[in-house]
């Protein structure tokens, strides 16, 4: 269950090494990962003849960015990583280090770090076990989605990032003092330190550094994405997709509060499915627990409203993800792109729904040319809205505003002619090739959702001192919402 | 050295830890752990430096005290450095606990007869169980945050020592209940209960009687190590491997506790899963990971006792808490899970593996757990990937893969689709709207599509012959499958043959199904280019790799065309590697032509060298030989260089090798035969051997030179004639026969060995004189007789008889030879010897046991060894 080693390692693409330690004491040129040593002596007893021990920073960081295939050469077909059959289904890794091989390695990349720790197996690694059947793996992935959430929580520059970076080393040394991890919430580790003087009662879940003491609120806000994938073609469906986040914020005095918050749907709202709560949720009706959109919809399906009793951690939580199938997308467009010599000729057009709130706090299309020149010369009408064009980014962006028109449908045609490439400047997208291309909507609506869900202010029930004042906030947002040129091939996606 | 200043101390560390293992070589590295030790009761350093110093010893201690009387030493300095502190709250007191236990532990120091163990763990149980330990030991507001520490210490010991807090299993179930944290409490208890279980039947400790026992840590005395196993070896894993894979290993099936152990063990598991939601998700799994192994097999614990804590879990979306069910349905089985139940929990696995709030590494670990899942009946072999049986393709919809996932969720969705397509033959004729072959088909397209993209990053490319494989691994004996895909691989060659090294690795990894076909397309593909493309290099190497018997003389046509543009050393050579690849499977008239003209065509000396090599191969060696002389050897280990490579392979091949004795030879039966002494040889074959060739030298060259006998092929257990060796004496006298033998094996490699030499008697070399005619015979030996003297020599020898008397001597061994005979007293025996000596023997039967020989020779040096062999005779008898 424990882990042997942990490393932050910032990715820094074009330089030498492509990658920096980026754990710090605070010491002026201090590096390192962290190491447990009563780890490894046990890693040396269960492995046996298969021990292979943490190697030094300078091989594990050449490796693991070799295996993660950030080394910026790729310029030769190298066998040890480009062979068919060196297949990797997980961010589990093997590194080569030394003639030996270290592994499991677990290590993803994410916004330029890459977060890597080596879970301690306890038995012999050859042959290598299942990965199912190792428990330090989840409790590695969960450490380091723990320093992620903790780094980039709320995270507005770089400054703040190395005060951040900087804490680390104490708070892991206080969530994980000897490799086995007590907690993954960095944040309440933090508290953990500062509350350190207070006493604490009874009963205290290890969740919540303290309790607190003021004015009694609870904040729910729900935010919704919806993505889709537009083809306007015959044989292709289109498809989309909601996914709520039900985010709260519980100031309460006392230990353990109880509070139970229920989702509600309007009638012929779109039933919410695939709940995932958070841990603090004490019980789940079983018809949220079942609810999902593995199964073909029916009129039967639970519609609410959803009950979410819970005793709230100090921080803001993630309270549950859903979710859901709404009949139509909010807007229904299609792109056509014409190749015309040396030009394009492209036709959009877009219709927002009439059961969608027309009052975007912003609305935007995308529209890219990948692999292609800069746009040299533009000609275009928009029955709506202002065009801007980012010649060398070969991207025109539409921007429509805050409302459609009464009509709820507006269109763009135009032609685009474009320059010699240029391998730099223009972007390259593996997708896009031929005709193959998209436009991508971004927009926002607030005090709105899709599927119409909302917390009852009325139906939030609180079991704790005082009379809570109550805060709702809903707002639906795009996200991968792509509508494909309907003259060439696009990808599909299922589900 | 005198205590160091902040700065000095930051400066050292640092150099520490930019290479620990330099910094300890360097003869003041080995100060370090002693400065560090007593630097830490410097009052003149800040808290800073101090804890910047045990930090350091947590993360090196192997480093800075290697052996376990350096770490005892450390131990005992830290603990006593703890109780020096002043009473006001310092941050020191947790790291000092940290620090003290790692540097035993990891020093190998922790056991019965250490001081500071002994020390170390009553404190610990102490703080811990929240005594009053003095004043030494902080404010009282501090108490709570060492007293979690103290479990944590406790817990690392535990683990380390299983069975080293089973005396206090009562003690700590009794602090679970109290006031103190919850989540320390938990799962130390649960650690030690588990470890208990284990080791309490050897040990014969009742666990009731330590499940109940209430001692006082501070007054029990000296610490009980009864329960420790002695040694590492019975370290135990916390977590349980899969039951499937190590099923009847550990200690804990088959255990029968008695009635009131089992209540005493429910009450005590109930206890620790009740509060489980006061722990963090963390903690909660490990919490299940160690209670559900401590329970599994053990009579009298219903794992029903979790499964009020399931619902809960299964909502989560915290990959540790779906792990651990994993882990309980691995553990129980259908014990705990009935088929709606694991239903249910494969639906929200399938769903956590696609959910679009949880990261990709999540998806990709729910993923694999998919194909790992613990099936209460499953089908399949154990330990390989399959999809449940549960897991209906309607299930999988949003499981499939698209272009847009990143390459590993690609793969991982992959590899589940082709488990789909193989199992659901048959629900392909349904007609559904989209199957997943059609699915399969549509993106391995996209796939090839995208590698073929001029420009793109090889990582493209890398993942669609990742997904080829993948796709023929899993659905070789499908042709409808592999079919499209092969020709999409070959449409993608034409697109872009820069991707060959690419082509050749498949080829190298898949087998016959895909490999076969997809070689002839290839084939057509690069012989049917005019040769003087672009990517001439590309089809050159793809070329070697395909290149067969089949279409010769397009492949031909296509090399010659190519032969003109070949003007770097490099594209010769990869021409070269291509006729070599022809070579071996046989060659053929044209491509001596070829080769011939290369020879004189290439510009590179090196390039015409290897041409004339190859056609003087081609030439003088028959096909299966050839094909053996080129390929790789076997032998050789594998080198980077493949030109050392090739140069090892022709060595092997057409040098003659050392080899042991193939066969056995001995001198048979005599047989008289012509004007020469014919030795003949008998031959048995140890193993099949080819083209014999037995080379014979005789030893002082007392006979005229022999002749090589050639034999075709001997194979063991065949009976071979037997060989006649006509030797030409110089001499009359026996000799020693070299032998050697040159033979070719099956493999084609010729092979030199040198047997065991053969001798040549004396009487080997007899001959009989022509007959006389009837009636002149004793006439004719008297005259031979005394034309013997005055030159020759003449001797008389007794020779002993046995109990038959002279006949069957003489019949025996003198037989051809006799001249006169009046059996059975009287032979006169007359021997040729060449090149031109005789020896006469007149043997007559005497009375009682002997005979009297008398001998007469016309070459004197004939007389000793006549006079050997007649002994020898006699002997014999």
């Amino acid at each position: 269950m424990a882990q042997r080693a942990v490393w932050l390692i910032s990715h820094e693409p074009r330089t030498a090494l492509c990658g920096t330690v980026r754990f710090s004491r605070g010491w002026p040129g201090d590096s390192g990962c962290l190491r447990y040593p009563t780890v490894e002596k046990r890693a040396r007893v269960f492995n046996g003849a298969s021990y292979v021990s943490i190697p030094e920073d300078g091989p594990f960081l050449k490796a693991l960015l070799f295996e993660l295939r950030l080394l910026d050469d790729d310029k030769d077909f190298v066998e040890s990583r480009d062979s068919c059959s060196r297949i990797n289904k997980t961010s589990i890794y093997g590194l080569p280090i030394g003639g030996e091989e270290l592994w499991p390695v677990v290590a993803f990349l994410k916004s330029g770090m890459i977060y890597a720790c080596v879970p301690l197996v306890e038995q012999t690694l050859s042959p290598r076990p299942p990965l199912i059947s190792i428990s330090g793996i989840s409790q590695g992935f969960e450490l380091l989605f723990g320093i992620q959430d903790f780094l980039y929580s709320g995270q507005k520059n770089d400054t703040e990032l190395s005060i951040k970076l900087s804490q680390l080393p104490d708070l892991l040394l206080q969530a994980c003092p000897f490799g086995t991890i007590l907690d993954a919430n960095l944040q309440n580790s933090l508290d953990n330190i500062h509350f350190a003087s207070v006493t604490q009662p009874q009963k205290q879940p290890a969740w919540k550094a303290g309790t607190y003491k003021g004015k009694p609120q609870v904040s729910i806000s729900i935010t919704e994405k919806v993505k889709s994938m537009q083809y306007d073609k015959q044989d292709i469906a289109d498809t989309w997709q909601v996914v709520g986040t039900v985010t709260c914020k519980c100031d309460l005095e006392g230990i353990m509060p109880n509070v139970t918050i229920s989702l509600s749907l309007p009638t012929n709202g779109s039933p919410l499915q695939d709940v995932l709560v958070h841990p603090c949720v004490t019980s789940l009706d079983s018809a949220i627990l079942t609810s999902s959109s593995i199964d073909a919809m029916d009129d039967s399906a639970f519609s609410g409203p959803y009950k979410f009793p819970f005793t709230p951690p100090l921080e803001s939580f993630n309270l549950c993800y859903y979710t859901s199938q709404v009949p139509v997308p909010p807007i229904l467009g299609f792109y056509q792109v014409k190749e015309e010599e040396i030009q394009l000729r492209i036709t959009v057009n877009l219709k927002l729904h009439e059961s969608v709130k027309n009052n975007f706090e912003f609305c935007e299309a995308h529209i890219p040319f990948y692999n292609r020149g800069p746009v040299t010369h533009l000609e275009y009408k928009v029955s709506f809205g202002q065009l801007e064009v980012f010649r060398e980014k070969s991207l025109l962006v539409w921007i429509i505003g805050q409302k459609f028109p009464k009509s709820m449908e507006i269109s763009l045609s135009g032609t685009v002619t474009f320059g010699a490439r240029s391998h730099e400047k223009q972007p390259f997208d593996p997708i896009c090739i031929g005709g193959t291309a998209y436009l991508k909507l971004h927009f926002r609506i607030l005090d709105y959702t899709l599927t119409g869900c909302y917390a009852d202010q009325h139906s939030v029930q609180v079991f704790a001192s005082g009379k809570p004042k109550i805060s709702a906030h809903r707002k639906l947002i795009s996200s991968d919402y792509y509508i494909w040129n309907s003259k060439a091939p696009a990808p599909v996606t299922y589900g | 050295m005198g205590p160091l200043s902040r700065e000095a101390w930051a400066q050292r560390l640092a150099a520490f830890r930019a290479s620990p293992s330099a910094f300890m070589a360097d003869p003041e590295g080995e100060d370090l752990g002693r400065d560090l030790l007593s630097d830490l009761r410097n009052e003149k350093l800040s808290e800073q430096t101090k804890v910047s110093l045990l930090v350091l010893s947590l993360e090196y201690p192997v480093q800075l005290w290697p052996d376990a009387p350096a770490a005892e030493v450390a131990a005992t300095s830290l603990l006593d450095t703890l109780v020096l502190l002043p009473p006001r709250l310092s941050a020191l007191r947790r790291l000092l606990l940290l620090a003290a236990t790692t540097a035993l532990v990891a020093g190998g120091a922790l056991g019965p007869t250490s001081g500071a163990s002994c020390r170390l763990l009553p404190l610990l149980l102490g703080l811990a169980s929240g005594s009053d330990l003095g004043p030494g030991f902080g404010p009282t507001s501090e108490q709570r945050s060492l007293q979690a520490t103290a479990c944590e210490c406790l817990r690392e010991l535990e683990s380390c020592k299983p069975g080293l807090l089973g005396g206090a299993l009562g003690l700590l179930r009794g602090l679970l209940g109290q006031a103190g944290p919850v989540q320390p409490f938990s799962l130390l208890l649960a650690l030690a209960l588990r470890n208990t279980l284990l080791v309490q039947s050897r040990a014969g400790a009742g666990l009731r009687g330590l499940l109940m026992a209430g001692i006082s840590p501070t007054r029990g005395g000296p610490w009980d190590w009864t329960l420790v196993e002695e040694g590492d070896a019975h370290l135990q894993p916390q977590a349980p491997s899969w039951p499937a894979a190590e099923e009847g290993e550990h200690g804990l099936e088959a255990q029968e506790p008695s009635p009131e152990e089992a209540r005493e063990l429910r009450a005590a598991v109930a206890q620790l899963l009740d509060t489980t939601y006061l722990l963090t998700p963390v903690a909660q799994a490990q919490l299940l990971w160690l209670l559900g192994w401590a329970l599994r097999g053990l009579q009298g614990q219903p794992p029903a006792l979790f499964k009020p804590q399931l619902v809960r879990l299964l909502g989560t979306a915290q990959l540790t808490l779906l792990h651990a069910v994993l882990a309980l349905k691995a553990a129980f089985g259908e014990a705990l899970f009935t088929a709606q139940d694991e239903a249910l929990l494969l639906r929200r696995l399938t769903l956590a593996a696609q959910h679009p709030a949880l990261p990709l590494p999540t998806h990709l670990f729910y993923l694999h757990c998919l194909l790992s899942f613990p099936e209460n009946w499953p089908l399949g072999p154990e330990g390989e990937e399959a999809a449940p049986l549960l897991l209906r393709p309607q299930l999988c919809h949003g499981l499939l893969p698209s272009l847009l996932h990143d390459p590993m969720a690609l793969l991982a969705r992959l590899h589940l689709l082709c488990l789909l397509c193989a199992e659901d033959e048959e629900e392909e004729e349904k007609g559904l709207v989209q199957s997943p072959r059609g699915s399969l088909e549509e993106l391995m397209a996209g796939l090839q599509q995208r590698a073929a993209l001029e420009g793109g990053p090889r990582a493209l490319a890398t993942l669609c012959f990742q997904a080829s494989y993948l796709v023929a691994r899993c659905l070789a004996g499908q042709p409808t499958v592999l079919t499209p895909l092969i020709h999409g691989l070959a449409q993608l060659y034409r697109a872009r043959p820069m991707l060959a090294p690419h082509f050749v690795d498949l080829l190298d990894q898949v087998g016959p199904e895909l490999g076969e076909p997809l070689r002839a397309l290839l084939r057509q593909e690069v012989v049917s280019r005019p040769g003087r493309d672009e990517a001439l290099r590309w089809h050159l190497q793809m070329l070697a790799k395909v290149a067969d018997g089949s279409a010769q003389s397009a492949t031909l046509s296509f090399l010659q065309a190519a032969a003109a543009h070949c003007t770097a050393w490099d594209l010769q050579q990869a021409l070269l590697r291509v006729c070599r690849a022809l070579l071996q499977v046989g060659g053929g008239d044209g491509l001596a032509d070829l080769l011939q003209a290369l020879a004189r065509q290439l510009e590179d000396p090196d390039g015409r060298d290897h041409a004339r090599l190859y056609y003087i191969l081609l030439a003088h060696l028959a096909g299966p030989k050839l094909g053996v002389a080129l390929a790789p050897s076997l032998t050789a280990p594998a080198l980077a260089s493949s030109l050392v490579a090739e140069n090892q392979g022709f060595a092997a091949a057409l040098m003659v090798q050392e080899a042991p004795a193939p066969i056995r030879l001995s001198v048979g039966s005599r047989e008289i035969k012509g004007p020469l002494p014919v030795l003949q040889l008998q031959v048995e074959a140890l193993e099949s051997i080819y083209s014999l060739e037995l080379r014979f030298r005789v030893e002082g060259q007392i006979y005229a030179p022999l002749d090589p006998v050639h034999m075709p092929c001997l194979c063991p257990g065949r009976p071979a004639h037997p060989l006649l060796l006509p030797l030409q004496p110089r001499r009359p006298a026996p000799a020693r026969l070299d032998v050697h033998a040159l033979y070719t094996v099956p493999t084609g490699l010729t092979c030199h060995a040198h047997l065991p030499p053969l001798s040549v008697n004396f009487s080997d070399l007899f001959l009989p004189f022509p007959h006389p005619p009837e009636g002149t015979g004793p006439g004719f030996f008297e005259e031979l007789w005394h034309s013997c003297l005055p030159e020759g020599a003449e001797s008389r020898v007794w020779c002993p008889l046995g109990p038959q008397g002279l006949e069957p001597l003489v019949s025996h061994h003198l037989e051809p030879f006799v001249m006169v005979a009046q059996p059975p007293t009287i032979y006169c025996v007359a021997i040729r010897l060449p090149p031109n000596s005789r020896l006469l023997l007149r043997l007559e039967a005497a009375q009682g046991d002997g005979a009297s020989v008398a001998l007469r020779t016309d070459d004197w040096a004939v007389l000793p060894l006549a006079g050997d062999y007649l002994r020898g005779l006699s002997a014999a008898v």
